[in-house]
C-alpha cells in the first residue's frame, strides 16, 4: 500500500530517538450498511476511510499516533512529532523488510461490490417477510446488512511486513412480538469472513424464523426462580459465558496487571477435568478469524485450558515480551486509530462426550439458558453476570415453561470447577467484543454444558 | 520530553469544507442535501505504576453528506478529503438514494419549523481557551497524581488497574441546501481510575471518574476517595438470602438506570412500537413528583449544544412533569410525523452516521432530602453502589429488568455488611413506580449523552441471592 522505501524511512524516523520498537500498520476500509425497519429500507449508507496509526517504544511505554491520510508529508511528518515525544538509548535501525506468511487463507466468492444494491435490498425485505409471516405476533422487525472490504499492511522494525485482504459481511435480525401487554424480542446475527456466500452458510430466511422463533416463545413466559440452581447452558452462543467469565482474565494485559484470577495459574488445575478450551483464529471463515493479527503475526490455534489444566494466555506482543512468554497472534485492534490489545478470536469450550439431551434429563430441577443478551466480568474478582434471553425451566429431566428475561451471576473460575457436564454439540456464534472502547469481531462457542448451581436473578422464590 | 501543545484549530476550515463539497453536490441531480463535517483532537494518557504506559495523539477528520432526492435519503462518508474521494462520496450517497424508501417527511428542516430562532448557548461556555494552556506533560502528571492519590486513601488497596485521561478538542459544522450554514467547537476531558483492594484472600475493584471543559474542572481528590470507598467499602462481600427489600441507589447507579429510560422516549423507538411508553403521554410513570428534562443548554452540561445533529436549535424540553410523561423528544422527521416540532434531538455519534434520535444532558432534578436522610428511611434495605450487566440485564423494549449488584446491607438506617454477587430484578414501569425519594445529590456520568440523577430510594425490590 506504501512502497517500501518510505515504510523504512517512517520505521527509521520513529526509532530515531532511541525507541526500541517501531510500527507502521496502514487500513483501507470501504463499507456499507443498510438497515429495514417498519418493513422499509431506512437507512443506506457507505464510507470510505484510510490512514495509518504509528507506533512505537521506549522502555515499558508506548507511544501511538494517526493519520487520516497516506500522503507521504503527512505521514513523515507525525512520525517525527511522534518520535520527538521520547528519548530513549537504543540506537536500531531497519535495513530489509521480509514478508511474514500465514498459513490461513480465503478464498472470497461473492465480493460485496459485486453485488447489486437491489439483491442486498432483497435480502432485508425477505427477513422481512420470513419474520412477519412467522407469526402475526411480530409487530416490529429491525435487521441490518453490513460489508466491509479491507486491506491492511503492518510493517515493524523487526523487518517483517505481512498484508491481508479481508471481506466480512454481517446480517443482523432483531425482532419484537406482542400479546395483549407482553412485549418480547428476539435476536439472531449471522456473521462471516467472507463475501456473500456467507448466506450460503446459513439462510436469511432461517435467521429471521430463528429470531421470531425466540419472541413468539418468549411471549408465554413464567417469572423466573431466584436463588442457586442447577443451570445447563446450550450451544453455540452459551459460549460467551466462558469468553466473558474466563477469556478476559486469560487476556495477559490482566495478568501483567495483577487484574486476573488467573495469574500464576498456568500449569494448575482451574477447571473441572472435563474442560478444554481453544483460541483458534485460524478457523475458515469465521468472524474472529484472520491472516495476520493487528501487529502482522499469523493467526494461530492456542490450547488455553486442556483436561482442566491452564495451559496458556492470550498475548499480543507487548505482554508476551514484558511476561517472557511467545506471543500468540492475538494483538487485535479496531482500526488504524487505535493501540492493538491482547484479544480474543474464536474462543470456545472443546465438545465432549455427553449426548446433549441426556444432559438435560439428569437435572430435576433448573434452568436450560438457550440465548444471552450479553454479559459483563471484573476479571480481577472473575465476578460476572449475564442476561439469559431465552431461558427455559427444566422440571424433573425435561424442558418446561419459557422464562422471562432473567439474570445470572456468578464468578468465573467457580464455575469452571463446576462444571458437571460438557454435551458433544460443539457449536459457534458470532458477536462483537468490546474492551478499552474498542469493538472487534469475535465468535464463542461450546456444546451443552452443565453447571451444578449458579445464582439465578429471578423473581419468584 | 518536547512540548506538544500543538492543537490546530481549524475553525473556518470545516466551513469551507462543506462549501467546497456543496459547490461539488451541486453539479449532480439531486433535490436537497446536508454536509456535515466534524474533526477531533484528542489525547489519551494511560498511567501503570507511575509510568505513561501508553500515550496516544489522534487528529481526525471527516464528511458526511446526506442526498435528498425524490423523498429517499442517501448516506456516505469518508475520511480522505480529496477532490476525487469526495466526488467518490457524493456519487455513493446518491446512488443510496436508490435502494432507500420514500417518505414523504423526508426533507431538511425548514426554519418555520424551529422552535427556536436564537442559539440558546453561548459557544464560549462550550470551548475553553485555558484547554489549550495543558502541555502533554502537565496531563500526564495530573494522571500520575490521582494513581498515588487513590493508593494513598486506604492500606487495602493493593493496585491501580487503570488510570487514564483523555481529553479532545471536537469540531463540528453542518451545511444544508435549505440555508442553514454555522459551527461550533467544544472541549472535554475525563480522567478514570480503577482500585483493586484486597482482604483476607478476598479481592475486589471500585472505579470513578472526573470530567470537565478543562484539566482544571477536574477534582482528582474526589475522584481517588471515590474510586478507594467503592473497591474497599465491599470487601469481603457476601451473598444474602434471596429476598424482597427496599434498594437506596447510588447516583451513578441512578444515572445509568435513567440512561436506560431515556432510550425508551425517543420518538423513533416510540413510533416503531419499541417503547414501553407508546401510548402513555399524559399517564403518570412515576409515584412521586420526579420531574426530568432533556436540556441542550447547561452552561457545564457536556452534551450542550447550540443546535442539534440537523441543525435545530436545541433548548429545554421537560419530559417528565410531576411524574407524568410529557413528551417524547423528537428529530425533524419524527416531530413531522407526529404533528408536532421537533425538540433538537437529532444526535449523531459522527459523521459516520445519520441524525438519529438520542438524548442531550438527561437529568433528573434534584429534591432538598439529604443521602442521610434517604438512608435513615430505610429499615431493612440494600445500598447499590454499582451495577453490573446493566446492557445485557435491562430489555428496554419488553421493559425486564435483572442485573448484578454490588452494595453494602441496610439495618435500621444505618449501613452494615458489604454484599456482593447478587441480583435485583423488576421491570422499567415498576421501577419507575417503585421510586419513593429523590435526593438532592444530582451527579451526571457520560454515557451516549450526559445523564445526571441523585441517589434514589426505591421500595420493595427482588434481591436474588443463596
Amino acid at each position: 500500500m506504501i512502497e517500501n522505501r518510505l515504510t523504512k524511512k517512517i520505521l527509521n524516523i520513529l526509532l530515531g530517538n532511541g525507541a526500541d520498537f517501531s510500527e507502521i500498520f496502514i487500513q483501507k476500509r470501504v463499507f456499507n450498511n443498510i438497515r429495514l425497519e417498519d418493513s422499509k429500507i431506512e437507512n443506506s449508507s457507505s464510507g470510505y476511510e484510510l490512514g495509518c496509526g504509528l507506533r512505537l517504544w521506549v522502555g515499558d511505554s508506548t507511544f501511538y499516533a494517526y493519520v487520516d491520510s497516506l500522503e507521504e508529508g503527512k505521514l513523515l511528518n507525525a512520525a517525527k512529532v511522534l518520535s520527538s515525544a521520547i528519548n530513549g538509548s537504543n540506537s536500531l535501525k531497519v535495513l530489509d523488510l521480509t514478508e511474514t506468511k500465514s498459513s490461513y487463507g480465503t478464498d472470497i466468492k461473492k465480493f460485496p461490490d459485486q453485488i447489486q444494491p437491489a439483491d442486498k435490498k432483497n435480502i432485508l425485505e425477505l427477513i422481512d417477510r420470513s419474520s412477519r409471516d412467522f407469526s402475526p405476533a411480530i409487530i416490529q422487525v429491525t435487521s441490518t446488512l453490513s460489508d466491509a472490504e479491507e486491506e491492511i499492511y503492518i510493517a515493524n522494525s523487526y523487518g517483517a511486513f505481512s498484508f491481508e485482504k479481508m471481506v466480512k459481511t454481517f446480517l443482523a435480525v432483531n425482532v419484537v412480538a406482542k400479546k395483549g401487554k407482553e412485549i418480547r424480542t428476539g435476536y439472531k446475527s449471522l456473521a462471516r469472513s467472507s463475501g456473500y456466500e456467507a448466506f450460503d452458510f446459513k439462510r436469511p430466511g432461517d435467521l429471521a424464523r430463528e429470531a421470531s422463533g425466540i419472541a413468539v416463545n418468549m411471549l408465554d413466559a413464567v417469572g423466573a426462580p431466584a436463588g442457586e440452581l442447577p443451570v445447563v447452558i446450550g450451544p453455540a452462543f452459551g459460549g460467551v459465558i466462558f469468553h466473558e467469565a474466563c477469556g478476559h482474565g486469560l487476556e495477559a494485559d490482566a495478568v501483567l496487571k495483577n487484574a486476573s484470577v488467573f495469574k500464576d495459574k498456568v500449569g494448575k488445575k482451574i477447571a473441572s477435568d472435563i474442560v478444554t478450551a481453544i483460541d483458534d483464529s485460524t478457523l475458515e471463515y469465521r468472524w474472529g478469524s484472520y491472516k495476520f493479527d493487528g501487529e502482522g503475526f499469523p493467526s494461530s490455534r492456542t490450547v488455553l485450558i486442556k483436561d482442566g489444566i491452564l495451559q496458556n494466555y492470550i498475548y499480543d506482543l507487548r505482554t508476551s515480551k514484558k511476561l517472557g512468554a511467545k506471543q500468540t497472534g492475538n494483538g487485535r485492534r479496531q482500526s488504524f486509530r487505535n493501540v492493538p490489545l491482547a484479544r480474543m478470536s474464536n474462543t470456545f469450550i472443546d465438545g465432549g462426550d455427553e449426548n446433549p439431551d441426556s444432559i438435560i434429563k439428569s437435572v430435576n430441577k433448573g434452568i436450560y439458558a438457550r440465548e444471552f443478551a450479553g454479559g459483563q466480568v471484573d476479571p480481577a474478582t472473575g465476578d460476572f453476570v449475564f442476561g439469559i434471553s431465552e431461558g427455559y425451566l427444566i422440571e424433573n429431566g425435561k424442558i418446561s415453561f419459557p422464562i422471562k428475561d432473567t439474570t445470572i451471576i456468578g464468578n468465573g473460575p467457580d464455575v469452571l470447577k463446576r462444571i458437571e457436564a460438557v454435551g458433544n454439540n460443539l457449536d459457534f456464534a458470532p458477536g462483537f467484543c468490546g474492551k478499552n472502547d474498542q469493538l472487534i469481531s469475535n465468535e464463542v462457542g461450546q456444546p451443552t454444558i452443565k453447571v451444578d448451581k449458579i445464582t439465578v436473578g429471578g423473581i419468584k422464590d | 520530553m518536547q512540548d506538544h501543545k500543538k492543537y490546530k484549530i481549524r475553525d473556518s476550515k470545516l466551513i469551507s469544507i462543506c462549501k467546497d463539497a456543496a459547490f461539488r453536490i451541486n453539479k449532480h441531480k439531486v433535490d436537497e442535501f446536508e454536509v456535515f463535517a466534524a474533526s477531533s483532537v484528542e489525547n489519551e494518557i494511560e498511567i501503570f505504576k507511575e509510568k505513561i504506559e501508553t500515550l496516544s495523539f489522534s487528529d481526525s477528520i471527516g464528511v458526511g453528506i446526506r442526498i435528498f432526492k425524490d423523498r429517499s435519503i442517501g448516506y456516505a462518508y469518508t475520511t480522505v478529503l480529496e477532490e476525487s474521494s469526495i466526488e467518490d462520496c457524493i456519487r455513493k450517497a446518491v446512488s443510496n438514494c436508490k435502494i432507500t424508501s420514500r417518505e414523504d417527511y423526508n426533507y431538511l428542516p425548514r426554519e418555520e419549523e424551529f422552535v427556536f430562532k436564537q442559539k440558546l448557548i453561548d459557544d464560549r461556555s462550550l470551548y475553553r481557551e485555558d484547554f489549550l494552556e495543558y502541555d502533554i506533560e502537565s496531563k500526564v502528571e495530573l494522571a500520575k497524581k490521582l494513581e498515588i492519590l487513590t493508593k494513598s486513601k486506604d492500606a487495602r488497596i493493593v493496585d491501580i488497574d487503570n488510570v487514564i485521561y483523555h481529553d479532545s478538542i471536537y469540531e463540528t459544522a453542518i451545511l444544508n441546501s435549505a440555508g442553514f450554514c454555522d459551527k461550533y467547537k467544544t472541549t472535554t476531558c475525563l480522567i478514570y481510575v480503577s482500585a483493586i483492594s484486597k482482604k483476607e484472600g478476598d479481592t475486589s475493584t471500585g472505579d470513578f471518574f472526573g470530567c470537565g471543559r478543562t484539566p482544571a474542572d477536574l477534582d482528582l481528590e474526589e475522584v481517588a476517595q471515590k474510586a478507594a470507598s467503592r473497591s474497599v467499602s465491599i470487601l469481603g462481600g457476601e451473598k444474602i438470602k434471596s429476598q424482597r427489600a427496599d434498594l437506596l441507589l447510588d447516583q451513578v447507579v441512578s444515572a445509568q438506570l435513567l440512561g436506560i429510560i431515556a432510550g425508551s422516549i425517543t420518538a423513533d423507538s416510540v413510533q416503531k412500537r419499541k417503547s414501553l411508553f407508546e401510548g402513555k403521554i399524559g399517564q403518570k410513570i412515576f409515584s412521586i413528583d420526579v420531574n426530568i428534562f432533556d436540556d441542550g443548554t447547561i452552561p457545564d452540561g457536556l452534551s450542550s449544544r447550540p443546535f442539534d445533529g440537523e441543525g435545530v436549535i436545541k433548548g429545554k424540553t421537560c419530559v417528565f412533569e410531576k411524574g407524568y410523561l410529557k413528551t417524547y423528544l423528537y428529530n425533524t422527521y419524527t416531530a413531522r410525523k407526529d404533528k408536532t416540532r421537533s425538540t433538537g434531538n437529532a444526535v449523531r455519534a459522527s459523521y459516520r452516521s445519520t441524525p438519529e434520535v438520542g438524548i442531550s444532558n438527561f437529568y433528573m432534578e434534584p429534591s432538598d432530602i439529604d443521602f442521610s436522610k434517604l438512608l435513615g428511611d430505610i429499615d431493612r434495605g440494600f445500598y447499590i453502589i454499582d451495577i453490573i450487566g446493566l446492557h445485557s440485564g435491562v430489555n428496554p423494549i419488553s421493559g425486564q429488568m435483572s442485573m448484578g449488584a454490588k452494595g453494602i446491607w441496610i439495618e435500621n438506617g444505618s449501613l452494615k455488611q458489604p454484599v456482593k454477587e447478587v441480583t435485583i430484578a423488576t421491570d422499567i414501569l415498576s421501577f419507575c413506580k417503585s421510586i419513593k425519594k429523590v435526593g438532592n445529590d444530582l451527579k451526571f456520568i457520560p454515557v451516549g449523552g450526559y445523564v445526571g440523577s441523585p441517589s434514589l430510594l426505591v421500595r420493595d425490590i427482588t434481591i436474588s441471592g443463596k
